[in-house]
C-alpha cells in the first residue's frame, strides 16, 4: 500500500536530511495537519489521503538552508517545481517523495453539506462516496461535491519531478474540463461581477492567510502589501483596499500560480479569491502557451518576450 | 431575578421593537458564512451556527476613525499652521445580538486593557458604555472547544447584559446585568416557569458533550521556564504560516495600528487591528526586531494569553476557549496542544 | 474644451517620455484640438508601468485608463515595451473577472511625430469614456459608522445602496 511504501523510502532516506515534511491526524476526525518528521517514530504518524489538504511545499523556502525531504501531491509538486525554476530553493537540498493522488476534500464546500463538522470522528473514502461517522450516526456524500474544483479539473494527479515514487501512478482524466466555479462565475454580466467582489470584500479581514498560505509568495515579511513606504494599500479594511490586495496578489503571481488553491482553502472567511487566481492562470496558458511549475527549465512568461508574439494583435 | 422565555417566533418582534432606539448588530449568513451585520428588517438572522467573525468588532471595530481634520491654511498667513480637528464619538446605543458566551467573555478581557482606572480609551469606553449584549448559551460544543478548560462553561454570562438559553420552542431569557433587564422589558416575555428546568439539562448535556478539560494548571510558570528554549518553540512553530487569521478572530486579542490616511489638507486618524504574528509588529525604525522569526512570536502569543497577561491581571487567562484559532488555522496550529506540550517539556526541564 | 458637453470624467494617460509624451507634445504644439479630460503622467518607459497602477487607478475612481509607449521595435531602452506589452495585455484580459469594464482601459503605441494620431486616440478614447458613463465606484467603507449609513441607504431603497452605481451630477 502507497502509505507503507512511502514510510520505508522515508525512513531509509531521514539519515541524510534534516527532516521530511508530511502530514498527520488533526485535531479531530475531519483534519490532518502537517508533520515535521525528525526522527523514525515521527515517521510512524505519517498520513496521507483525502484529508491531506495542504501545499507543503510552502514551507520549502524558508528552510532554505536545510536539507528537507518533502511529500507532495502531484498539485503540490507543482509548486516545488515553480520554485526550483525561479530559484528559491536548492534542488540539490530538496527530496521530493511522490505518490498518486486521486483527490482530497474542500472543508468549505463540506461545510455548507454538513452540519456536524466540529463532531465528527472519521472519514473514509471509498471511490466516489465519502463517509463520515459522527454523532453516533453515518453520513455519505458524493467525493465529486465536496472536493475543491481544482480536483474536478486536475491533469497532474502524480508529482511532476520526484526523487522517490511510492504506489502507481494514477492515470486519470479531468471529471470537468473548465473549472465550475469559474465557468459559472463568468456567467455574471460585467456590472453584476463588482457587486460580487464588494459583498465577498466586505467580509475580508485582511489576515493575508491567503498569502502566507502560497507556495509562490516568497516576500513574507516585506510584502509589497503591508509596506507603508511605497503605500500602495491603505490600512483600512475597506471593500476597495481589500479588493487592491486580491488584485496586487494575483498579478504578482501572474505566470508563476500554480493553481493548488491554498489561497482559497486558508481563508478563514471562506471568499472564493480562487477564482480571480484561475482566471490570470487560464490567460497565461492561452496567451503564452504556458503552465506554471510543470518544467523546471522553464523560464517564467512575463520574463522574457518574443519581438512577435504571436497571440498579441494590436 | 426570575428567568424569562421568548418564542422563537416572537425573536424578529423583539427585535423590531429594541431597533427604535437602538443599532442592532446580528449574526447573518453571507454566501455560506455567518457574519455580524447592522441589522434591517428582513434581514434574516442566523442564531443556530456560530459566526466566525468574534464580538469584539462591537466595541473594538477593525477599522475605527479616531478623528477627522482638515489643514486651515490662508494665503494671507502662509506662516500659520491650524488644524481643525474633529473627534468621533461612537455614542450610538446598540444592542449586538447572538454571540456566545465564549466570545462576550473575550469583552472583560479588554476592559481590563482599556478600561482600568488609570488607563481610559475614549473609544472603547464610549462604545462598550453604549452597547449591550444578548448572549446565546451554547449547546452544541465542537470538537475544538475548549471554554471549560480556561475557567468558563456554555453559559456563562461573563460580559453579557442578557443570556438566552435556547429550549424547545424558544428561550429563556436571563437579565445579567440593569441594561439587561431593560431589554426584557416588552410583553413578548412571559415567565419561564418549567422551562427553567428545561434550560439547565440544555447546559448540563453541552458541558458533558464538552468532556473532560484540559488541564492548564501551571501553564503560567511552564511557558516563563520555557522563555529562552528556542528550540522548542521552533519545533512548535514550524508549521505556522505566520498570517493573522488566529489573532483576528479571536475574541480576546486587542493589539492595534493607528495610521493617518490623508489626502491633500485633510485626512483622518484610524484605529486598525494589528497582529503579534507578523514580521513588522516588533520592527523598529533601526531595523532590528526583537522577534525575528515566527517561533519567537509563536512564543509570545502563547505567553501573553497564557503567561504575561494573567500575571498583571489575578490569574486571568486570556483565552476564551472558542477554539476558532484552531479551526480555521489553514495550517491547524493547535493552542491547547502547545500549552500542555510545554508543561511537559518544563517539567522534563525540572 | 470637452468632447462632449458637460462634466468631464477622469481619465488618467500613463505615457512613456521619450515616444508618447514627445507624441503629445507634438500634438500639442501643432494646436490640434482634442478633449481636456486625460490627465498625463510621464513615465521613463512603458515598460516602467508596473500592471497595479492601472487597477489602482480604476479602483480610486477613474473613468478610463490609457497606456501608451513607442512602438514595439522602437523603444528607447530597447525591450522596455517588449514586456509592458505582455503585462499590459494580460492585464486586459484580467480585467472583466474583477468588475472592471476592460474596455476603460486601452494601450497602444504612438511616436513623437505622430501628433495626429496622438489627437484622435486620445479623441476617440474619450468619446468612448463618455459613452460607458462614470465608472461604478468600489465601496470604501470601513468603519462601523460607514456601514450603518450602507445598509440606512440599502434600506431606504437606495438601489443595492454600497454607491457602486452611483451618478455623478
Amino acid at each position: 500500500m502507497s502509505l507503507d511504501q512511502l514510510k520505508r523510502l522515508i525512513k531509509a532516506v531521514l539519515p541524510d536530511l534534516d527532516m521530511v515534511i508530511g502530514w498527520k491526524q488533526g485535531h479531530d476526525g475531519l483534519t490532518a495537519t502537517p508533520l515535521f518528521i525528525r526522527s523514525e517514530d515521527d515517521v510512524e504518524k505519517l498520513q496521507i489521503g483525502p484529508l491531506a489538504v495542504h501545499n507543503l511545499a510552502t514551507f520549502l523556502p524558508g528552510l532554505k538552508d536545510k536539507k528537507v525531504g518533502v511529500v507532495v501531491k502531484g498539485c503540490d509538486s507543482r509548486a516545488a517545481v515553480q520554485l526550483l525554476q525561479e530559484k528559491l530553493i536548492d534542488r540539490a537540498n530538496v527530496t521530493i517523495f511522490g505518490f498518486g493522488c486521486d483527490g482530497v476534500v474542500s472543508h468549505a464546500k463540506l461545510r455548507k453539506q454538513f452540519d456536524a463538522m466540529g463532531r465528527a470522528d472519521s472519514m473514509v473514502r471509498d471511490g466516489d462516496t465519502v463517509t463520515i461517522e459522527h454523532d453516533d450516526e453515518s453520513t455519505a456524500l458524493p467525493f465529486n461535491e465536496i472536493c475543491p474544483d481544482k480536483c474536478l479539473t486536475c491533469e497532474f494527479p502524480n508529482a511532476v519531478v520526484h526523487d522517490h515514487f511510492a504506489g502507481e501512478r494514477i492515470e486519470r482524466t479531468p471529471v470537468a474540463s473548465e473549472n465550475p466555479a469559474l465557468a459559472e462565475f463568468e456567467k455574471l454580466p460585467i456590472s453584476e461581477r463588482l457587486d460580487f467582489w464588494q459583498n465577498q470584500m466586505g467580509r475580508c479581514i485582511r489576515c493575508h492567510a491567503c498569502r502566507n498560505a502560497c507556495p509562490m509568495c516568497v516576500c513574507r515579511d516585506h510584502c509589497l502589501a503591508t509596506s507603508r513606504d511605497p503605500n500602495w494599500i491603505g490600512q483600512e479594511t475597506s471593500p476597495r483596499e481589500n479588493l487592491m490586495f486580491q488584485m496586487t496578489h494575483t498579478m504578482h503571481l501572474a505566470g508563476r500560480c500554480v493553481e493548488c488553491g491554498e489561497c482559497e482553502r486558508a481563508c478563514p472567511m471562506d471568499i472564493p479569491v480562487f477564482l480571480l487566481r484561475k482566471k490570470m492562470a487560464d490567460e497565461v496558458k492561452e496567451l503564452f502557451d504556458y503552465n506554471a511549475g510543470v518544467n523546471p527549465d522553464a523560464k517564467p512568461p512575463l520574463m522574457t518576450f518574443e519581438t512577435d508574439e504571436r497571440n498579441i494583435k494590436e | 431575578m426570575a428567568r424569562k422565555y421568548i418564542a422563537e417566533t416572537d425573536i424578529t418582534a423583539w427585535l423590531k421593537e429594541l431597533s427604535g432606539d437602538n443599532l442592532i448588530i446580528a449574526p447573518v449568513v453571507e454566501t455560506g458564512t455567518v457574519v455580524y451585520r447592522p441589522y434591517t428588517s428582513g434581514s434574516e438572522v442566523e442564531l443556530v451556527n456560530r459566526p466566525v467573525s468574534s464580538p469584539k468588532e462591537a466595541v473594538f471595530p477593525q477599522t475605527e476613525l479616531l478623528f477627522t481634520y482638515k489643514q486651515d491654511k490662508t494665503p494671507e498667513d502662509p506662516g500659520r499652521t491650524k488644524v481643525d480637528m474633529k473627534e468621533a464619538t461612537p455614542d450610538r446605543a446598540t444592542v449586538f445580538f447572538g454571540p456566545r458566551p465564549c466570545g462576550t467573555r473575550g469583552i472583560t478581557m479588554f476592559d481590563k486593557v482599556y478600561n482600568c482606572g488609570k488607563q481610559q480609551d475614549t473609544y472603547y469606553v464610549t462604545r462598550r458604555e453604549n452597547t449591550a449584549f444578548v448572549t446565546i448559551a451554547c449547546t452544541r460544543p465542537d470538537a475544538t472547544c475548549f471554554c471549560h478548560s480556561v475557567n468558563s462553561g456554555p453559559a456563562d454570562p461573563d460580559g453579557s447584559d442578557v443570556l438566552l438559553v435556547p429550549v424547545q420552542g424558544g428561550y429563556v431569557a436571563e437579565a445579567i446585568t440593569d441594561k439587561g433587564t431593560e431589554l426584557l422589558a416588552y410583553d413578548l416575555f412571559s415567565d419561564a416557569g418549567k422551562r427553567e428546568q428545561e434550560a439547565n439539562a440544555v447546559i448540563d448535556k453541552a458541558r458533558e458533550m464538552l468532556g473532560d478539560p484540559h488541564d492548564f494548571t501551571d501553564a503560567e510558570s511552564s511557558l516563563y521556564k520555557l522563555f529562552d528554549d528556542m528550540e522548542f518553540w521552533d519545533e512548535q512553530a514550524a508549521k505556522c504560516i505566520n498570517c493573522g487569521a488566529c489573532t483576528y478572530l479571536c475574541p480576546t486579542c486587542h493589539c492595534f495600528n493607528i495610521t493617518d490616511q490623508t489626502a491633500g489638507l485633510s485626512g483622518r486618524r484610524i484605529r486598525t487591528w494589528d497582529n503579534c504574528m507578523s514580521y513588522e509588529f516588533t520592527l523598529e525604525g533601526s531595523g532590528h526586531n526583537p522577534r525575528p522569526t515566527k517561533a519567537h512570536r509563536l512564543k509570545n502569543r502563547l505567553g501573553h494569553k497564557f503567561a504575561y497577561y494573567p500575571e498583571n491581571n489575578e490569574g486571568l487567562v486570556a483565552c476564551c476557549g472558542c477554539g476558532r484559532c484552531i479551526e480555521r488555522c489553514p495550517s491547524g496550529v493547535d493552542i491547547r496542544a502547545i500549552v500542555l506540550a510545554a508543561k511537559e517539556r518544563s517539567d522534563v526541564q525540572e | 474644451m470637452s468632447a462632449v458637453h458637460g462634466r468631464e470624467l477622469r481619465i488618467i494617460g500613463f505615457l512613456c517620455n521619450w515616444c508618447s509624451y514627445g507624441g503629445a507634445d507634438t500634438a500639442g504644439v501643432s494646436r490640434f484640438e482634442q478633449p481636456t479630460d486625460l490627465r498625463i503622467v510621464r513615465v521613463p518607459c512603458s515598460g516602467r508601468i508596473d500592471p497595479l497602477f492601472i487597477v489602482r487607478s480604476f479602483l480610486n475612481g477613474a473613468d478610463g485608463v490609457l497606456v501608451s509607449g513607442c512602438h514595439p521595435g522602437d523603444c528607447h531602452y530597447s525591450e522596455g515595451n517588449f514586456y509592458a506589452r505582455r503585462r499590459l495585455e494580460l492585464l486586459k484580459r484580467f480585467l472583466p473577472i474583477s468588475g472592471i469594464e476592460p474596455d476603460r482601459f486601452k494601450y497602444t503605441w504612438v511616436s513623437a511625430s505622430e501628433g495626429a494620431k496622438w489627437q484622435e486616440t486620445v479623441t476617440n478614447f474619450t468619446t468612448h469614456i463618455h459613452s460607458l458613463g462614470p465608472a461604478p465606484t468600489v465601496l470604501n467603507a470601513s468603519t462601523p459608522e460607514d456601514w450603518a449609513k450602507v445598509a440606512q441607504n440599502a434600506a431606504n431603497g437606495a438601489g443595492c445602496g454600497c454607491g457602486c452605481h452611483k451618478e455623478r451630477a
